[in-house]
């Protein structure tokens, strides 16, 4: 269980990496390190849940408050690599409607250094 | 009638990884798919962090018991606390959210207002129940049919 982050090259854009259940013992340590970067300036990121094999209520919130937080500095948070599961709890609760949505955590990163804004 | 097997843990944050991979286990040998198991983990999480935080206000007021039972036709998992009652009956579902055109700022907006938890006991399970009354506690009852195909 762990979260990572990295600066996606020739870009502004972070990456942080969830591995393991997104609950109660992993969410308050995402929690910091998106805060930590938001509360740097750096409103361009994006959120790698291939390997993120679980999420309760309290994972998504957290996810939508830094959403908030990035659109609020005009910036992004774009999630990626989400399994089935992910998904349809996702949509279970609108949530797939609210976030930009990316299959593939490759093409995030392609166009992070395009600079395409989602 | 059905055996039914019980785990008493601290009504902790830290505990509920031990309540769903009780509730795995059981669902497990019930016969269940992985998926529904982790729909069972998902609802048992949301319920003991509803017992946490509005129960007993906190961590470490008071234990949670959670039992399941498996019977000819079903999956049935009650949870008690003795904490004030909180009937989920009272708190509204969350906006309607399957097709909506509402802007996703809205959407985001209102689903902050609680009930996300809720939201997916009552999507996920058969039925749900709860009961409460001052000598015994608070009693919620989840239900997972075992054969909902071709069931009427």
């Amino acid at each position: 269980m762990s979260v990572w982050q990295e600066k996606l090259p020739q870009s502004n854009t972070w990456l942080i990496g969830i591995s393991g259940r997104l609950d109660q013992s992993l969410t308050p340590k995402l929690e910091e390190t998106l805060n930590a970067l938001l509360d740097n300036g750096h409103v361009a990121l994006v959120v790698d849940l291939t390997h993120a094999t679980y999420i309760n209520s309290g994972g998504l919130r957290c996810l939508v408050s830094a959403w908030r937080k990035a659109k609020a500095g005009d910036g992004t948070l774009t999630l990626c690599g989400l399994n089935n599961r992910l998904q349809e709890i996702f949509a279970m609760v609108g949530f797939d409607k609210v976030f930009t949505i990316l299959d593939d955590c490759a093409t995030a990163r392609g166009q992070a250094r395009q600079g395409v804004r989602s | 009638m059905a055996r039914e097997q019980v785990l008493v843990v601290p009504g902790r944050y830290k505990e509920i990884k031990r309540i769903c991979e009780f509730i795995a286990a059981g669902a497990a040998d019930a016969g269940f798919d992985a998926n529904t198991i982790f729909h069972l983990e998902l609802c048992c999480d949301e319920a003991s962090t509803n017992i946490i935080e509005h129960a007993y206000g906190d961590e470490g007021v008071g234990d949670i018991a959670i039992s399941y039972a498996v019977e000819d036709d079903g999956f049935t998992i009650v949870l008690r606390d003795t904490g004030q009652a909180f009937d989920p009956g009272d708190v509204p579902p969350p906006p309607a959210i399957s097709g909506t055109a509402m802007p996703a700022d809205e959407l985001a907006d209102q689903m902050r207002i609680g009930g996300l938890g809720l939201h997916f006991i009552r999507n996920l399970m058969d039925e749900v129940t709860y009961t409460a009354d001052r000598r015994h506690g608070n009693r919620l009852v989840m239900v997972k049919k075992l054969h909902k195909d071709g069931d009427p």
